[in-house]
């Protein structure tokens, strides 16, 4: 970009070594000969520029002579004279000092030189110049100057930077100005420089820092962050049909970069700093607009029935939308529009602004699973998991105030921008009487700001016009109170207390105690419909029968159902996680919780109110309720006596049995076949199943293992429906299995991923993941089905804990490796060249294993014996003929799928042309090819069978026989073999998919030589041999499996069967359920699908 | 200064691999082969010609903030174009290349191209990593190779070039949605015309406009 290369051609009488003292002499008079930039001289003065950084870098590497004339001709002070002048092309002076400026400080290795360079004030100088940052190219370079000058920051430097008597630091605070700078690199480098401000950690500076900016940046960022995500949220709104996912893509990763700044600073445990940007976090986005926007929708719903009434879930959410708009509300002063609610809400919703349940619940969990912090996402779990309808009366504030140890009640719970821009109120911080003020830098006017007071309320005039609702929380609370004195009463017999004690009971690092949640009024006591004598009662004695044991069941999932109504963030959760339409809401539900269970940050006490099982727990530690009482006396609460009795007993308001619920719908939906939940809301809920159904203790009841095995069933009856022998099926399988251990869930990127954002889609067209959207078409269908059923099978045997023993699906042993040496004596062999694509030519003999085509070499040593050469499974192995020689087979060999490695893709080991001697032999080798590749299939189909417990296919039978290793059939009983194979296949699996369900291709073939099988396996295995009357006789010599006898054991279908019947009482909680449920038994366990007996080997 | 496009690179690398040597090299010609000076820059800006068309490259180097992760994912989405710097007199700089991807692969826009550049070609006799073995690994994972020397200068202007090329091929190809800042490419005010004057003018291997003397 500095053009004039010329230079080094000129005369001037100039020094011929470029990197010399004497030629930094020379540069330095033609700075004092042209101090005036004029556009004849401005090329010469970029050169001479350009090449200043040159020497002095020279220099500082090898000559400390060049240094001290730099600094002893001051020549930074003409640096600035340039600077300072308004003239034609002044930006490319600019460009090109600050380039130099840029090189000097990057490169420079002498501490002593560069403190030199900033003792005298001229950097700040230049860091305050008043650049012309709307030329694109200037503020690239000025950004990147202040980046690279807090790079240099450490103990020693940051004092010629921040001025502890003046209390000034113009690198700082020129460069947040620049925070919401329209440029992406702008913005990333002032987050940059914060960051490695706020990483000196010097006390000082980090006071001034947290007095005189923190308020204001922080405020400004939250305000920028926040309209982001209502910019985020409209794009959501308009685009249902996947019109603009590249913007969202970018607003999704603009809020994740948001959230993992803040991680950065916070992460980086500046006690001071954590507290303002904790408070600003908390008060004015994060619970204003992420949590309170849980809550938006619900008004949209018609309200039929009187808001007064408590039992009705919607009128319950009139109210809370009601209190919320008393205390967020722009006017305080007419208690009459509490008679209007409706109306009330309608105006609100237009001024305050919202984001829509689902844009919420995704924005959380991305909080949930970057920022740790505790006070963070304590306080917000807090609210989601315990906040009652007492948030609308007391304001959350208060309890926040608990979580920030200096809080100010300044910062009020609301989104809103900040009074003042960050310019603004920076400049009212940055001291007057700046010792080195510059023409262009007035420095700031004194505005008897006081530091100690938060700039947002600096001048009421601007509060007041800022936007509509600006009344202080603690006001309106009290005038809520004041007025609404019906509506109160009417709320705290919805009021569970335990939830309101616990609130307290939660907070045990609180320094505020007894400053909590229950200040506002009293409360009266409802205890649920169940009460805890009798539900000790019933927990007591033990069920005698499941019909007891689901009453119990019931009975809790009842008073759950019903005390959520008092919840209404964890509500909307639960709400979402109804996926009877589409699992849109419940996937970011699901992540929510997820991430929430998961996040470290979070006291984990607070999470038995998921984990928690009542249910599974008679005895109940009773210190934290009597804790609790003890602080409820000092109170002085009216009711305490009254309450103290329930609470006796009372642990927690535990919601863990009606998630297990939700999640468990969500899971049974998932194994339905027309079900509108995508794979990765199963996933996610069958891992949240895990984590709920082992609750905080780690155990997991009788009662869930047997649901989940009934799930198990249901899964398997999906997948059946699924399963023929074909060539596809059989891959699918394999290849799920291989996806799914693959890449197990990780939530945080799914969480990245804006395409979820949208509405649910089908259409693989629109680019995303199969598992993010529904499967288009049979194969996929088939696929998901698959995959759901090795989803639940591994969340059962998690909870059982039980290995995986028949999983991925494994090969009898032994196996042949390379280099074995083998008797090959009597065995089938066949003599064939291998001609490779690059021409390279082999002899080899090829034998055919149950499983594995190998080529093997004569032995030198031993007459009969071989080498392998090489082993590929016949599986995969790909067979055509050649048109042109019959003689010739083009063969695809893949690696054995063995052990571990069965759960890797196969990878190809050889695709060649073998050309045997004749063309009877190339036929042989055909037809015994392709037969051991459908035979290995078959046994493969076999294993799949009994995982899905497919009817007929029972446990194993002991091997008939065994037989040496590669005896074979006489080759004229070898039965040809193609018409299934190859291209007729393929047409058939292209066809659209709901043919090739009810065709029936080649749906199993029995095993026929074992004959101690069920009735419904006689009769397949008849029908077997009707349809090709010769299997039997070549079946035997292939038939020899030798079986791995724990799969066996395993599943033994009879018995799985009988599990099922057994299992169907405890459903009994999930009525819906039952009906699907005993639909699917009796599938299974009465006469296999007509379809299903079809059984025909087309030859 | 007046330009079709402007595009947006970083530079990735282990540290010491001669990244902001690269860039300096590239946006101000800076080393002379005759001089033993190690000088480098964070941002640079320069204009090159494609097809007829002024387009500005504007580089980033991200060194020193590795220690802050929201910063490294924020550069990796802004860019249009990265360099993957190794030093080919360094093994071990080599065997971070993995890492350095799977990084830009995650936070990065699928469309940015990625080259990957063997530095310090001069250092013939101290070379610990095969020009094939680079190859080998730019082929394996679909990125363009190139050795280069900042010394030298070597192969510099190729690197930069080669990778705005693509970039405008991706362009052309409609891949690039250019109307949309966040992939690092910014249309300008106006198409071609030669600039003369102003920052930043070096077209590429275009004769130097005279001036100063």
């Amino acid at each position: 970009m500095f053009r004039s290369r010329s230079w080094f051609g000129g005369g001037w009488g100039r020094p011929k070594n470029p990197h010399s003292l004497e030629r930094l002499k020379y540069l330095h008079n033609i700075l004092c000969k042209n101090t005036t930039v004029s556009e004849s001289n401005r090329g010469i003065l970029v050169e001479s520029l350009r090449c200043i950084a040159e020497i002095l870098i020279w220099g500082d590497q090898n000559d400390s002579s060049v240094f001290d004339f730099f600094l002893e001709k001051n020549m930074l002070s003409y640096f600035l004279r340039i600077m300072r002048q308004k003239c034609g092309g002044s930006s490319y002076v600019c460009v090109q000092l600050l380039q130099t400026l840029n090189i000097l400080f990057e490169n420079i290795r002498n501490e002593t030189s560069l403190y030199y360079l900033l003792s005298n004030n001229h950097v700040n100088s230049i860091i305050v110049h008043k650049f012309d940052v709307s030329d694109e190219e200037v503020m690239a370079y000025y950004i990147s100057f202040l980046k690279t000058l807090s790079l240099k920051l450490n103990n020693h430097t940051i004092h010629f930077f921040y001025n502890e008597h003046t209390k000034d630091f113009p690198l700082y605070t020129e460069a947040i100005k620049f925070f919401n700078h329209p440029e992406t690199m702008v913005r990333i480098a002032v987050r940059t420089l914060t960051l490695n401000v706020y990483r000196v950690q010097d006390a000082s500076m980090l006071r001034f820092i947290r007095d005189r900016t923190a308020a204001p940046y922080f405020s400004n960022l939250v305000w920028f962050i926040g309209k982001h995500i209502l910019e985020l949220n409209a794009c959501v709104r308009n685009d249902a049909d996947h019109q603009s996912q590249q913007k969202l893509d970018d607003l999704v990763a603009e809020h994740l970069d948001h959230l993992h700044y803040i991680n950065d600073i916070l992460c980086l445990n500046i006690p001071d700093l954590n507290d303002v940007l904790t408070e600003h976090l908390l008060h004015k986005l994060l619970i204003p607009l992420y949590i309170y926007s849980l809550t938006s929708e619900s008004n949209k719903r018609p309200v039929t029935s009187s808001p007064y009434n408590r039992d009705h879930l919607q009128s319950i959410e009139v109210i809370t939308r009601n209190l919320e708009a008393i205390l967020t509300g722009k006017t305080t002063d007419t208690p009459s529009r509490i008679n209007y609610p409706l109306q009330r809400i309608e105006s609100d919703d237009e001024t305050k602004p919202s984001v829509s349940c689902v844009v919420s619940l995704f924005l959380l969990s991305q909080v949930f699973l970057i920022i740790t912090h505790g006070p963070i996402v304590h306080a917000l779990a807090w609210i989601i998991l315990q906040a009652d309808l007492s948030v609308f009366e007391d304001g959350v504030s208060k309890i926040l105030d608990m979580y920030v140890s200096n809080a100010k009640s300044s910062v009020k719970l609301e989104f809103s921008k900040p009074q003042l821009s960050l310019e603004k109120a920076l400049e009212n911080t940055s001291c007057p009487d700046r010792d080195y003020t510059t023409p262009e830098y007035s420095g700031a006017k004194a505005f008897g700001y006081d530091t100690d007071q938060s700039s947002c309320d600096l001048d009421p005039e601007l509060v007041s016009t800022s936007l509509p609702s600006t009344s202080h929380i603690s006001e309106s609370s009290s005038i809520a109170h004041d007025s609404t004195e019906d509506l109160v009463t009417q709320i705290q017999q919805v009021k569970a207390d335990s939830s309101m004690t616990l609130s307290k009971a939660n907070m045990p690092d609180s320094p505020l105690p007894d400053s909590g949640i229950e200040s506002s009024s009293s409360k009266v006591s409802e205890r649920n419909n169940i009460t805890d004598e009798e539900k000790q009662k019933l927990l007591g004695k033990k069920p005698g029968t499941n019909t007891e044991r689901a009453a119990i069941v019931e009975k809790v999932l009842e008073k759950e159902t019903k005390n959520i109504e008092t919840r209404p963030f964890l509500k909307t959760i639960f709400d979402s996680l109804d996926c009877s339409e589409n699992d849109y809401k419940a996937l970011f539900a699901l992540c929510l919780l997820y991430a929430l269970i998961n996040n470290k940050g979070v006291n984990p006490e607070l999470l038995d109110t998921l984990l928690y099982s009542e249910l599974d727990d008679g005895a109940k530690p009773n210190t934290l309720s009597s804790k609790v009482n003890a602080s409820e006396d000092e109170t002085g609460s009216t009711t305490s006596q009254e309450r103290s009795s329930n609470d006796g007993n009372d642990k927690s308001e535990s919601f863990n049995a009606l998630l297990i619920s939700k999640l468990m719908a969500i899971a049974v939906l998932s194994c339905k076949p027309a079900s509108k939940v995508r794979l990765v809301t199963c996933e996610l809920s069958v891992r949240l199943l895990r984590t709920c159904m082992q609750g905080s203790k780690g155990a997991v009841s009788s009662r869930h293992i047997s649901s989940v095995d009934n799930l198990r069933t249901r899964s398997a009856a999906l997948a059946r429906n699924f399963y023929k022998c074909d060539d596809i099926f059989l891959d699918m399988f394999e290849d799920e299995y291989c996806e799914m251990s693959k890449r197990p869930i990780n939530v945080e990127w799914l969480c990245m991923d804006a395409a979820i954002l949208l509405p649910p889609t089908r259409t693989p067209m629109s680019g995303i993941a199969f598992e993010k959207r529904l499967p288009s078409g049979e194969m996929e269908r088939a696929r998901r089905a698959i995959r759901t059923f090795f989803l639940i099978r591994e969340l059962y045997l998690k909870l059982t804990g039980k290995p995986e023993t028949q999983l991925p699906l494994a090969n009898p042993a032994p196996f042949v490796q390379v280099a074995d040496i083998l008797d090959l004596n009597d065995s089938d062999l066949i003599s064939c060249d291998i001609i490779q694509k690059d021409g390279t030519w082999q002899h080899r003999f090829l034998a055919v294993d149950n499983i594995q085509v190998i080529l093997v070499e004569p032995d030198k040593q031993r007459l009969g014996w071989g080498v392998a050469k090489l082993v590929g499974s016949l599986q995969d192995l790909e067979i055509q003929g050649d048109k042109d020689d019959p003689r010739c087979l083009h063969l695809t060999i893949h690696k054995p799928r063995v052990g571990a490695s069965a759960a890797l893709p196969r990878t190809m080991l050889l695709r060649a042309k073998f050309k045997f001697d004749d063309h009877i032999r190339s036929m042989a080798a055909k037809q015994r090819l392709t037969k051991g590749r459908t035979k290995s299939r078959q046994k493969k189909m076999q294993q799949i069978g009994r995982l899905l417990e497919v009817s007929g296919v029972a446990a194993p039978a002991p091997a008939a026989r065994h037989r040496p290793l590669f005896a074979r059939p006489a080759l004229s009983s070898v039965r040809k073999h193609s018409g299934i194979d190859g291209d007729d296949m393929e047409r058939r699996i292209r066809r659209p998919s709901g043919h090739v369900l009810k065709d029936g291709i080649v749906v199993y073939r029995e095993r026929t030589t074992s004959r101690e099988s069920s009735i419904s396996r006689t009769s397949s295995a008849h029908t077997s041999r009707e349809g090709s009357p010769r299997a039997r006789s070549e079946d035997i010599p292939l038939e020899d499996i030798r079986r791995n006898p724990g799969i066996a054991a395993a599943v033994p279908s009879t018995s799985s069967i009988g599990r099922v019947q057994q299992t169907i009482p405890s459903t009994s909680q999930h009525p819906n359920l039952k009906s699907t449920s005993s639909e699917e038994t009796s599938f299974i366990s009465k006469e296999p699908r007509p379809k299903r007996k079809g059984i025909v080997e087309t030859i | 200064m007046a330009y079709a496009y402007l595009f947006k690179y970083i530079i990735i690398g282990d540290t010491g691999v001669g990244k902001s040597c690269l860039l300096l090299q590239f946006t101000d010609k800076r080393f002379q082969p005759v001089h033993d000076l190690t000088i480098g820059v964070e941002f640079g800006a320069r204009m090159i010609t494609i097809d007829g068309k002024q387009i500005k490259l504007q580089i980033w180097d991200t060194a020193g903030q590795e220690a802050f992760r929201s910063i490294t994912r924020s550069y990796y989405r802004g860019a249009a174009g990265a360099l993957l710097v190794y030093d080919i007199t360094r093994r071990e700089t080599f065997n971070h290349l993995t890492t350095w991807l799977e990084d830009a692969r995650q936070h990065s826009n699928s469309n940015m191209v990625i080259m990957l550049i063997g530095n310090k070609s001069d250092l013939e006799s101290r070379r610990e990593v095969k020009k094939e073995e680079g190859e080998a690994f730019a082929r394996e994972h679909g990125l363009v190779f190139m050795e280069t020397s900042a010394k030298t200068a070597a192969n510099v202007e190729e690197a930069f070039i080669n990778t705005a090329k693509e970039i405008y091929e991706k362009i052309q190809e409609g891949v690039f949605d250019i109307n949309n800042e966040a992939n690092g490419i910014k249309i300008g005010p106006q198409h071609s015309t030669a600039g003369a004057g102003g920052a930043g003018g070096a077209g590429a291997g275009g004769a130097p406009p005279g001036g100063c003397c």
